[in-house]
């Protein structure tokens, strides 16, 4: 075997560049995760930790526990100004009017032709916006938010201080537990996609009940980043009593997909619209955005192949790039795929055609030539309650 | 991360070892090696009957995230699997050079051994 290798499959990103390329950005709390034990990776120009202990024992952590994740590979702008609500429900999905003060709201940047640039979370802070696009789209939403603003005359700015924030996620059943200790604030009072500014550990940030793992959780936009470090040992002390880890980015893909959480790099690969994602739930119709037009093409026409949730009824763990067969004839193929740590099988998103999508249907998905049959589920392939009942 | 590596075996720089009994040799993956895949969930084995030649894919490992080749050490023909790895894959992890063999082969050149690692050259490579 080439250790060289291992966990090179893991991600596949679009804006993927070699490390031996570029230097890879570091974390600013890089020396902590190594005195953590971590092994590092690299992931959209980013040198991150993929693990400490090993994926599955990381990944039942936040399932049945919590887990603290530095996630500061993703992206924060700040959108300010007299129209910066008007410049947000031109360049999104959503209608940011509709999103009060103090929420969040996840949504997807579209292009004219209605694929999908980013999918990601705006809050609105008071008289301003964050947004936090996906790691290594910093400077592609900044420079395409600026250029709509001018191009469409509204006054707003967009600014990239990505490299002016550590984020961190607090995830798992126990993870309020384990933040109240550290805060006057009632964290009961944030509600689901709730935001707002808070201090932990008496380190100022902004807190958002938000997360990428299905589970009860936060996450911590820190600055300057030189006091994050301080958080997050003061938050692995709060958890200690309910044994929290230090969580990689292998079990946050695993978390994830458990959960058929979309991941950009994967699921927008090669141009996809959110309605071929199956994001017409975040979908606001009732304003006018960019890629609005092609959309409303695309849902008349209905012929498009759309995300699929397959879980495999057999043994064979499906990867990126597998393709999907029915009756040895090719229906689509996965974009995300692995082991699910909760369930012991292999599970699978991939674009599939309308016509082989019905619930149930068993297609085979083709892993080293041997196919392994699986079966089209409703996401998500890990229910809420499953660490209760496991 | 653990790091044994056993004397009576022979060794490749892929991270395979080889047990000779006779004229036959087991064939699995060090302790090493398990350590940086950690959790193995999946073993795709050959057919045993199957010839392989030296270098050639033998089996493939799989961890929650990674998918790795394994290589065969020598020439010659499968005779057996480690079926309880079907159900066990971890068995790797806990046993590397023990429980948690791969395959048999029936060495097809003998000479194919000397060409390997002993203990101490893998040693130092790790």
């Amino acid at each position: 075997m080439h250790l060289l290798n291992v966990f090179v499959e893991i991600f596949y990103y679009k804006n993927h560049i070699p490390a031996s390329i570029i230097m890879a950005l570091k974390s600013p709390l890089h020396d902590l995760h190594k005195e953590l034990g971590a092994r590092f990776t690299e992931f959209a120009g980013f040198e991150m930790p993929i693990q400490y202990t090993s994926i599955k024992d990381e990944h039942l952590t936040v399932r049945k526990s919590v887990g603290i994740f530095d996630v500061s590979h993703m992206s924060n702008i700040w959108i300010t100004g007299e129209e910066a609500e008007e410049l947000i429900s031109l360049t999104t999905v959503e209608d940011a009017s509709k999103i009060a003060d103090g929420k969040s709201q996840y949504t997807a940047i579209l292009r004219e032709d209605g694929t999908v640039i980013d999918d990601t979370i705006f809050m609105h802070l008071g008289e301003k916006y964050m947004m936090i696009p996906n790691a290594g789209m910093a400077e592609t939403a900044t420079k395409w938010l600026n250029d709509k603003a001018i191009e469409h005359n509204i006054c707003a700015t967009v600014e990239n201080v990505s490299r002016d924030y550590v984020i961190i996620a607090v995830q798992g059943p126990k993870s309020r537990d384990t933040l109240q200790k550290l805060t006057k604030t009632d964290l009961k009072t944030v509600d689901f996609f709730g935001c707002r500014y808070i201090k932990i550990a008496g380190v100022d940030c902004i807190i958002s009940h938000t997360g990428y793992t299905g589970e009860l959780g936060f996450e911590l936009q820190i600055t300057p980043t030189s006091v994050a470090e301080k958080a997050f040992r003061k938050i692995l002390e709060a958890g200690e009593e309910f044994k929290i880890k230090p969580i990689g980015l292998g079990a946050r893909d695993t978390l994830r997909l458990e959960k058929c959480f979309i991941l950009a790099g994967n699921e927008f690969e090669n141009g996809r619209t959110p309605l071929e994602a199956t994001m017409s739930w975040v979908i606001n119709w009732d304003h006018n955005f960019i890629g609005k037009e092609a959309l409303l093409k695309q849902k008349e026409k209905g012929d498009y192949e759309r995300l699929t949730c397959l879980k495999c009824i057999e043994k064979g763990i499906p990867r990126h790039g597998c393709e999907i067969q029915k009756d040895g004839k090719k229906v689509g193929k996965v974009t995300s795929g692995t082991l699910s740590p909760c369930l012991n099988i292999g599970i699978a998103m991939g674009y599939v055609k309308p016509e082989f999508r019905g619930k149930d249907t068993i297609l085979e998905i083709i892993v080293r030539d041997k196919p392994v049959k699986a079966k089209i589920v409703k996401p998500p392939f890990v229910p809420k309650d499953w660490a209760q009942q496991n | 991360m653990s790091d044994d590596v056993r004397d009576d075996l022979k060794y490749t720089e892929s991270h395979e070892w080889l047990k000779v009994e006779g004229n036959k040799a087991k064939v699995g993956i060090t302790d090493h090696a398990q350590s940086e895949l950690t959790d193995i969930v999946f073993v795709e084995f050959p057919e045993v009957g199957k010839t392989v030649k030296k270098g050639e894919e033998l089996c493939v490992v799989e961890s929650v995230k990674s998918v790795s080749e394994i290589y065969a050490p020598v020439s010659g023909k499968i005779v057996d699997i480690n079926k309880k790895l079907e159900d066990e894959p971890e068995t790797i992890n806990s046993s590397p050079y023990d429980d948690g063999w791969l395959v048999e082969i029936e060495i097809e050149n003998r000479s194919e051994i000397d060409d390997l690692l002993n203990a101490d050259s893998y040693k130092k490579m790790i």
